[in-house]
């Protein structure tokens, strides 16, 4: 039991705080995010800039509040297309089955066999690196995650008795999907999506660094981060911060997200 | 060539195993931020392989340091009196890598079988569509070979010695293999290309037979003496991985790091930087065709807007300087007319905005991030801009997308950095053209086009002066382009190491030495 | 069993033939050629379009698809356009580098995070398992670029233990290519031992719960003896899929480590194929890496067994 009490009370204090501290970012920061100040460059934390400057004077505490409402924009976003389209396209495959089934799980396995991380690269390199590309190529890459977990619990619902039941009822297929069977494999989802949450993070971070994440001069987390290698060892807040945001969301949103699984999971339950 | 790659290795592992570099004292360590694209000179290249391959073979004339043509494998050559026709006396005592010595026959075959590759990067220069075409290449003798034009070009020279032609250097017929295609270069420079690890690293050896000629080291000519053994390059895309390894000893030499790294190793006693500006071009592009930046007018508010010694100082971290003039600053053509510039005056951008008629539209400036110099120039515009009431915004395109747009012509603004430009008359014929012929065209402007032409019919001299004068007066006039400053190759050395310095954006290895 | 490994492998065709064919047109659509980034700012339009001639890139992409296709059937992947080697050696040769890092990874994470995660649920809701969850959690939560980067600061320049950059291959000489692997192996450890740690502790809790395991207890068996008779093989089961499922992401996806360390491996030079445009290399590797993808899952499916007996079973 103490496991999960710690989960719930870390990791939603975690998230919660971060979330607090995103939605206060898109509505207001200490200072203007992008407004530039050169004589001030790379000023170490201290009273005025609490959490320093960058190389354009920018105030880093300001840069990470409205960073944190972008990442979280971007991560709520994806995770939430790829559910989207991951429910209906799983659905659809594991409800008609037949030719249905076999062309989507021809595209998700295509998709599946493309490293996630290369294909957004690629996707990125056509669409051009803006926020929107970033949303559309990771919830691509992720799509095919979710259809096939939904496809799954699909086609073991649909053989229970009271879906049959729904069916011989003489209910349209559309009204059986969205009526019994999507409602009851939202738990599976629900597990998967906290999961996706803070994988969408790292990677976004791990595209900028090669530099095709969110480009400048917006912020994220991991264009900080990215920004911040040249100044490593001359300005060490630059890094760490970013950094640390990074880590303490992924460990709020995993804790979290153990706790989300045990709570929906019914394999997991009581344990 | 077996044993020196077995001493290659043996130092390698040495390297590796005491983690020191000073046991193999007479090894120069160099990164190189990407692998060469061939070690076919002029064919398939970029600047990076032209910066190695520059150290492995030579042409008949080459650059000097000042943008001058001086004597390289030819001692001297005659014009004849209609300008068409190059005689050039090559030396006796130059031999090639193999051992064989230099003749008129071979350099003939070399230079007509890189005129005859189709994917010959400056074929443009000689078959007529610039300026003259080579119309035929002889070898009446052992030691004289005679170049025929079409026409009288005062350029030609100057485009036979640059590194984008790489410098149509003379290679031996075994270059290639035995179907023709090319196998490795057997030059007549000063070191050796040895053995090449593809993704890995290049290693060049010191030619024992190499006899250098003048008297101190002069641009791509001059005297080139070999002081160390050997010469690893090795790959290292990643600039804070190459500034660790040079803290660590396992590198010697960063030839190009971002100035804004650069600058925190620059007190640092342990390392030795040195900023080389060069001639190529530093520039906020201004597609002149848009809509809204067609006017004059609006073209000036924002000239007048950026405050850009600012901007040079910041994304330069005070290590370039701000020229306004495509005549690079240390050309012998940049005198104090060259120095004129558009002041920074805010105050009058109001007026200019309403003369334009400008009502907020927005303007997107195009930039990349493999250049830091271009990222911070387009984000500390974009500020200056949008406080002048210019409502800018921001595109970070993959470089070669951006490159891309350029060569097409879609842009509005574009943070563009033009590489090296050896002579003031290159670095014009890059942006001026009309842009129906060219899309990379920036300043479409009859005046300019024909004054262009002009200078490259001039030979040097103060008539040369005075066209690239009035061409400057024009430029500001036009506002076509913000010329911003001029490029500059941040080198980072570890202490012991003497003699290094980029010259005109080139990693030259010749007359660099370990001290022990 | 032969026909159920040849049957999986047709089926994978029509994946891969769409693999290609996706690879093929979408590199085309990025703007921007290898010939203009081979000419850069000399954008004069008559080399342009001679080099693009000379490239067979003036055709039309279905013809162009065609002859890959027709080349491919002959077991030809064609010329890097930027460095003219043969794109087939030239991946093969970097999958070994990727490989060996990757795969040395793999067995010391799963060396270590299995029996971890194992004895974490046997003590379950201890302080060892609260302590073992969160390390985990706050392992996978470092990105690996980031741990790399901290990895590179601290052991290769303030210790100067370790080189900073460079690789050479442990097949030339194993001493020194181990000393190169050390610290990119490491930053990868960190991370899929947190991931994998997660999983080994889950499927052991799903195992413990079973009706056997209970019934083990009961005839007093140690706990040794249960954890490694009984729990041991069942719970390495879902281990062992989510392993097959990191092999062959890591395998595409070390470019970020790769890029930090300066290793030669698969995942740089996807990376730098799609910057540098280098269109027969990013096809090569992509095949390859979608090939590769299908024969480690149906490795993992036919290892199956042998870890799950309720497969066998059936």
């Amino acid at each position: 039991m103490s496991l999960r009490r710690t989960n719930q009370i870390l990791g939603s204090s975690l998230v919660a705080f971060f979330l607090v501290v995103a939605l206060t970012g898109l509505l207001w920061t200490p200072e203007n995010p992008l407004a530039i100040h050169l004589q001030d460059k790379l000023m170490p934390p201290g009273p005025g800039h609490w959490l320093g400057t960058d190389e354009y004077g920018r105030d880093v505490l300001s840069r990470l509040m409205a960073a944190a409402g972008t990442s979280v924009s971007i991560s709520t976003l994806t995770v939430l297309c790829s559910v989207f389209f991951g429910l209906i396209l799983g659905a659809l495959s594991g409800y008609c089955r037949g030719w249905v089934d076999r062309t989507i799980m021809l595209f998700t396995d295509t998709l599946l066999a493309f490293p996630s991380m290369l294909l957004a690269l690629a996707l990125l390199s056509i669409m051009g690196t803006n926020i929107s590309g970033v949303i559309i190529a990771l919830g691509l890459a992720y799509l095919p995650t979710v259809t096939r977990v939904v496809r799954g619990s699909v086609m073991s619902l649909r053989e229970q008795d009271y879906i049959e039941a729904s069916r011989l009822m003489g209910h349209p297929a559309g009204y059986t999907l969205l009526v019994h069977i999507i409602p009851n494999c939202l738990a599976p989802v629900i597990v998967i999506a906290t999961s996706m949450f803070g994988s969408v993070l790292l990677t976004e971070s791990a595209l900028s660094f090669l530099g095709l994440g969110v480009p400048p001069p917006a912020p994220t987390w991991g264009n900080m981060l990215a920004g911040a290698r040249p100044y490593m060892e001359q300005a060490v807040w630059l890094g760490i911060f970013p950094g640390l945001c990074i880590s303490m969301t992924l460990l709020g949103i995993n804790l979290f997200g153990d706790y989300v699984r045990d709570r929906f999971d019914p394999r997991m339950r009581g344990l | 060539m077996k044993k020196n790659a077995l001493w290659f290795h043996f130092a390698f592992a040495g390297s590796v195993l005491f983690g020191a570099s000073s046991l193999c004292a007479q090894t120069l360590n160099v990164q190189i931020s990407a692998d060469l694209r061939s070690s076919e000179p002029g064919i398939n290249r970029d600047s990076l392989s032209d910066s190695v391959m520059m150290n492995v073979g030579e042409g008949l004339v080459a650059f000097g340091e000042g943008g001058d043509i001086k004597p390289m494998l030819a001692k001297s050559w005659n014009v004849s009196d209609n300008g068409t026709t190059y005689t050039f006396h090559l030396r006796d005592d130059v031999v090639f890598h193999n051992g064989a010595p230099l003749t008129a026959a071979l350099a003939k075959q070399s230079l007509d079988t890189l005129r005859a590759t189709p994917a010959f990067n400056c074929a443009s220069f000689f078959d007529g569509s610039r300026g003259a075409a080579i119309e035929k290449i002889t070898a009446p003798d052992a030691h004289t070979v005679v170049i025929s034009l079409s026409k009288p070009d005062a350029m030609f020279l100057k485009y036979t010695a640059q590194s984008q032609c790489g410098g149509m250097a003379i290679m031996h017929p075994d270059s290639f293999s035995k179907d023709g295609s090319w196998d490795h270069p057997i030059g007549t420079g000063p070191f050796v290309f040895d053995k090449w690890t593809r993704g890995q690293s290049i290693h060049l050896t010191r030619f024992k037979d190499y006899k250098p000629v003048g008297d101190k080291i002069d641009g791509y000519a001059g005297r080139k003496e070999v002081l160390v053994d050997d010469v690893n390059l090795i790959v290292t895309p990643d600039k804070s991985t190459a500034v660790a390894a040079l803290r660590s000893g396992d590198l010697d030499i960063l030839p190009y790091l971002p100035p804004s790294e650069a600058k925190n190793l620059m007190n640092d006693p342990a390392f030795k930087v040195v900023a080389e500006p060069h001639g190529g071009m530093i520039t906020l592009l201004m597609q002149t065709a848009d809509p809204v930046l067609s006017s004059r007018e609006m073209r000036l508010a924002i000239a007048k807007s950026l405050d850009i010694p600012q901007i040079v100082d910041a994304a330069t971290n005070g290590l370039g300087t701000p020229n306004a003039s495509l005549v690079a600053t240390r050309s012998v053509y940049h005198d104090a007319v060259q120095d004129e510039r558009i002041a920074y005056a805010p105050q009058d951008v109001t007026d200019l905005l309403k003369a334009a008629g400008y009502k907020g539209q927005e303007i997107v400036i195009q930039t990349n991030r493999r250049n830091p110099i271009n990222e911070n120039v387009a984000i500390i515009s974009q500020a200056m801009l949008q406080m002048n009431g210019i409502n800018a915004r921001i595109e970070v395109l993959e470089w070669a997308t951006q490159l891309d747009r350029f060569r097409n012509g879609k842009y509005q603004l574009s943070a563009f950095n033009y590489s090296n430009r050896a002579d003031p008359a290159l670095a014009y014929s890059a942006v001026t053209a009309s842009k129906k012929d060219r899309g990379s065209a920036i300043w479409d402007d009859p005046k300019a086009i024909a004054l262009l032409n002009d200078v490259l019919q001039t030979p040097d001299g103060p008539k040369r002066q005075a066209l690239f004068d009035q061409l400057h007066e024009l430029f500001l006039h036009d506002v076509p382009m913000l010329m911003l400053a001029n490029g500059i190759d941040v080198s980072v050395t570890a202490a012991d190491i003497v003699g290094y310095r980029t010259w005109n954006g080139f990693t030259r290895l010749w007359g660099v030495g370990v001290k022990k | 069993m032969l026909r159920f490994m040849v049957a999986r492998l047709l089926t994978a065709i029509p994946t891969l033939i769409l693999v290609s064919i996706t690879v093929f047109t979408m590199i085309r659509l990025v703007p921007g050629d290898p010939v203009t980034l081979m000419l850069g700012d000399n954008a004069d339009q008559q080399v342009y379009d001679a080099m693009r001639h000379h490239l067979g890139l003036d055709q039309s992409i279905p013809t162009q698809m065609f002859l890959w296709f027709q080349a491919l059937l002959h077991g030809d992947l064609g010329h890097s356009i930027t460095t003219g080697e043969p794109v087939l050696q030239l991946v093969l040769h970097r999958f070994f580098v990727s490989a060996q890092l990757v795969l040395i990874a793999i067995a010391i994470s799963a060396f270590i995070a299995v029996p971890l995660g194992m004895i974490a649920a046997w003590r379950q809701s201890s302080g060892f398992d609260l302590g073992v969850v969160i390390t985990a959690t706050m392992l996978m939560s470092i990105p690996t670029f980031w741990g790399g980067l901290m990895l590179l600061l601290f052991f290769g320049l303030k210790l100067g233990w370790l080189p900073v950059i460079g690789y050479v291959s442990i097949a030339q000489n194993f001493w020194s290519g181990l000393i190169y692997l050390i610290m990119p192996v490491a930053s990868l450890v960190l991370h899929e031992t947190g991931i994998l740690v997660r999983m080994a502790r889950a499927s052991t809790l799903d195992v413990l719960r079973l009706d056997y395991i209970t019934h083990a207890r009961a005839k007093g068996l140690s706990d040794a003896a249960i954890l490694t008779r009984h729990v041991a093989r069942n719970a390495f089961g879902p281990t062992w899929t989510l392993l097959g499922l990191i092999l062959g992401n890591l395998l595409g996806g070390v470019a970020v480590i790769e890029t930090v360390f300066t290793i030669p491996g698969l995942g740089r030079l996807i990376v730098e194929s799609i910057f540098g445009r280098d269109y027969p290399v990013l096809q090569g590797c992509l095949l390859f890496v979608a090939v590769t993808y299908v024969v480690v899952n149906l490795i993992i499916d036919l290892c199956y067994p042998l870890f799950d007996p309720r497969i066998k079973a059936q």
